[in-house]
């Protein structure tokens, strides 16, 4: 008779089971953050409010950044976004597909400025000397971030698990979720930053 | 074993008492938490699949439901587009890969060892792997789904938008992986019934008289072996143009975005008849008990069967009219779509002809077939027009094509289920479901049903593009919007009837007698619901209808009754051949498919996963082939 039971109550165990599955990851995606097609105006007026060190280099990223959980840096969308960016706005004319060419290589090792988020942004808003023009008046402030989040990614020392795959064209190098670009860092025979002391 | 001393533990050997005490000791899983994980039991698995299926069939509901509310009314905001997106393919991704192609097969996992009269399905272990596998895949989406990052791309998953470049993040992965899992868990129970078909049915059961669900599901099992490594490899190939870069589908390095078409669709064309023909098989079971006479045609069924399982591999291209190819292809395949209307058509008169010649009984079963008829019908008349490619330029991506597919699937498919649902549930529970609530669920189901979606049919030569979130004021939809919408809550309360009556009956309804139906094939020779060795003694089985007076002549075999035997017949004839040991309960399935899905799920973060998932998933393998010297091993 109990085997009987138990059998009338499989079905609804089963469908317990994965209810209950469903609720945890539901409870997990409650706390994830959602994918912002478009960021709401005052918190992209607010990613503008950034404070810089005097010399340019590294700074504090406002407080509504981290409110919002770092998005540029480790979100998958945000990141694809950027590639496209990179290639809308002419990055390669100067950087290449991230080795360098006119402007400085990403795959290096090296950060002129900083690997920080906040000197990324500052160079890309606001253009850098020897030649980096500012993309303040061409892109929105949520765009530059996007942009930057994708350059650092170029050039990270960690992988990321988030970072961008190909693109449907002639690949030159491997994709950025191919790994950490410290796999691919070339600094060529003399190491292309011999004043600044030995490699990271 | 010397012939001496299993002499005496052969089935002819007691009298019938005894016997079912032996075999219920030997095929009987054992209670506990243990013997549930690994029973191989095809009747308790079967009845797994197919709760699980409509659990998903719900929660697919639930989300469409969900897309009826955003779009009631013009410029609605419950859902944002990302969402929406991410809730469409997920609904159409559960509806075909976790509810319609498993539950067919779950079905054919329950009935077919006992239609054929053996005691278990070939390859048993197998068959368990193969539910733990689709659970995982099942959890895979949904888990996904509800962590916001559910793939996001249309259940076909086009090439670029679901590419490296166009689909960011893991939603897509999660798409491919999904289907892996699927597959695999299709594939493993299609070789099964091939074999068990082929090889164990009970002697004298002659391919002539095979009853007809029996050689539906064996025509799709021969689809689902032949089209799903199509998706398999397309599914790999996209999961590696996205982690390792590959380039099957980048035009830029002589990849080509169109193969990805050819690949879904040589798999997803078939996918509809994989869903179908055992609709096909269920409908003639259950006309032929309802009607008190075996189905007209019995010949010309099977023929038609097969030829729409062989057809079904041509007509792939329809799928693809809009996407620029040459005018040749566009012709060959309106034509060969038009050609695929014969056998259903000779299907269909065939069941009026038996419905015509006969005494119909209107209980539930026979309505939802009646149902599925007048559903199926329109479906396959819209169906004809889309085959021509000025008309299917016109309505392509519309909801015209939403219209036309869920008349020819929810028709074609769940009414036929629903049907069986109503037929097999006695001997699936040993319950009968209530039959004043079954007229309901059906009435409710089928206006329902044609009120939802009949008004798409306008919707979409009005204009409406498939697969948007919201529509703005001044478009002509919004009426027939709100129309269907709220015949979509009549739908669901005809849907939530059926879930209430199912479960309340399982519980609590009148016990149903071995064959409460009268029905003729040889599942309702055995009690309801069948012990575990399904037939104390072997049918022998002599025509189309086994069944007389509610029992069948029983075979004088000489099994084993010491541990799990069955036995193999040649295939044309079913003549006896060998007795076959047939594997006992194992933990090993369970383990190797927890291993397997940890392996593929890894694979969609790093490409490692390959080389290191496969270690304890060949260490499970090796405990699952381990000689565990029980009885079984012996042969």
């Amino acid at each position: 008779m109990s085997d009987r039971v138990v059998e009338t109550l499989k079905p609804a165990l089963v469908a317990g089971g994965v209810l209950l599955f469903i609720c945890a990851g539901g409870l997990l995606g409650w706390l994830r953050q959602p994918r912002e097609l478009r960021l709401d105006p005052p918190a992209a007026a607010d990613l503008d409010q950034f404070r810089l060190m005097h010399n340019g280099i590294s700074g504090t990223p406002p407080q509504s950044y981290f409110a919002l959980g770092k998005p540029y840096e480790a979100d998958a969308y945000n990141l694809s976004q950027g590639k496209r960016l990179y290639s809308w706005f002419g990055c390669p004319a100067c950087h290449g597909d991230g080795r360098g060419g006119v402007g400085p290589s990403f795959l290096d090792g090296w950060w002129l400025y900083g690997p920080e988020m906040v000197s990324i942004v500052a160079s890309i808003r606001d253009g850098r000397p020897h030649g980096m023009p500012a993309f303040r008046d061409k892109m929105t402030i949520e765009q530059i971030w996007q942009l930057a989040g994708y350059v650092q990614t170029i050039g990270s020392y960690t992988p990321k698990v988030a970072a961008p795959s190909r693109n449907d064209d002639k690949n030159s190098r491997p994709a950025e979720n191919r790994g950490p670009a410290i796999i691919m860092f070339d600094e060529g025979p003399t190491g292309a930053h011999f004043d600044q002391g030995p490699s990271p | 074993m010397t012939p001496k001393d299993n002499r005496e533990i052969r089935d002819t050997a007691f009298d019938a008492a005894e016997l079912e005490r032996r075999l219920a000791a030997t095929w009987t899983t054992p209670p506990g938490l243990l013997g549930a994980l690994s029973t191989v039991d095809h009747k308790i698995i079967g009845r797994r699949y197919i709760t699980t299926a409509f659990v998903f069939l719900a929660l697919g509901g639930l989300l469409s439901l969900l897309m009826r509310l955003q779009l009631a009314q013009p410029e609605a905001r419950f859902i944002g587009p990302d969402r929406y997106n991410q809730i469409f393919t997920t609904h159409g991704t559960n509806m075909m890969f976790l509810f319609a192609v498993p539950v067919m097969q779950a079905m054919a996992i329950y009935l077919v060892p006992l239609m054929v009269g053996t005691r278990n399905i070939a390859f048993p272990r197998l068959n368990a792997f193969s539910y733990w596998m689709y659970l995982a895949g099942g959890l895979l989406l949904w888990i996904a789904f509800v962590l916001d990052t559910g793939p996001d791309v249309g259940w076909f998953a086009y090439v670029p938008l679901a590419g490296p470049q166009y689909a960011a993040g893991k939603r897509a992965d999660i798409w491919a992986q999904m289907i892996t899992f699927t597959e695999v868990s299709a594939l493993a129970v299609a070789v099964e019934i091939v074999v068990t078909v082929f090889k164990q049915r009970a002697p004298g059961m002659s391919l002539d008289r095979i009853p007809l669900f029996v050689w539906s599901m064996l025509v799709t099992s021969f689809l689902v072996i032949l089209a799903m490594p199509a998706i398999m490899i397309a599914s790999t190939s996209l999961i590696l143009d996205r982690l390792v870069g590959t380039h099957f589908f980048n035009p830029a390095e002589g990849g080509d975005a169109l193969l990805w078409q050819h690949l879904f669709w040589f798999f997803g064309h078939p996918e509809v008849y994989i869903i179908f023909l055992p609709a096909v098989g269920m409908v003639s079971t259950i006309v032929a008990t309802f009607t008190r006479r075996p189905v007209f045609g019995y010949l010309g069924m099977v023929m038609a069967l097969i030829a729409t399982g062989v057809l079904a591999f041509g007509l792939w291209v329809h799928h693809m009219f809009v996407a620029g190819l040459p005018r040749l292809g566009e012709s060959f395949f309106t034509a060969s779509s038009m050609a695929i209307a014969v056998p259903a058509g000779l299907q269909i008169f065939c069941w009026l002809a038996t419905m015509w010649a006969g005494k119909p009984i209107f209980k539930t079963p026979l309505l939802f077939v009646i149902g599925f008829i007048v559903i199926f019908v329109i479906g396959g008349l819209t169906g004809v027009m889309v085959a021509s490619v000025p008309f299917d330029t016109q309505v392509h991506d519309t909801y015209f094509v939403v219209a036309h597919f869920h008349y020819v699937l929810v028709g074609g498919a769940v009414f036929p289920l629903l049907g069986a649902i109503y037929y097999w549930f006695p001997k699936l529970t040993g319950r009968m479901l209530n039959e004043t609530t079954g007229r309901w669920v059906f009435g409710l189901i089928f206006t329902g049903f044609n009120l939802t979606f009949f008004p798409m049919h306008i919707l979409g030569l009005r204009g409406m593009p498939r697969r948007i979130y919201t529509y703005q004021p001044e478009m002509p939809w919004s009426g027939l919007n709100m129309f269907i919408s709220l015949s979509a809550i009549v739908l669901a309360a005809g849907f939530l009837l059926f879930f209430i009556d199912a479960i309340r009956s399982a519980r609590a309804g009148a016990t149903a007698s071995a064959n409460p139906w009268g029905a003729t094939t040889l599942e309702w020779a055995t009690p309801s619901p069948p012990p575990s060795y399904n037939f104390a003694k072997l049918p022998l089985v002599d025509s189309l209808e086994p069944i007389h007076d509610d029992a069948f002549l029983p075979a004088a075999i000489g099994l084993r009754v010491d541990r799990r035997e069955l036995l193999i017949t040649s295939v044309v004839e079913a003549a006896p051949e060998a007795r076959e040991s047939s594997s006992g309960d194992s933990i090993w399935p369970l383990w190797a498919a927890l291993a397997t899905t940890v392996a593929l799920i890894w694979s969609i973060f790093s490409p490692w996963a390959v080389v290191w998932g496969s270690i304890p998933v060949a260490i499970a393998l090796i405990g699952w082939f381990w000689p565990k010297d029980v009885p079984e091993d012996d042969s």
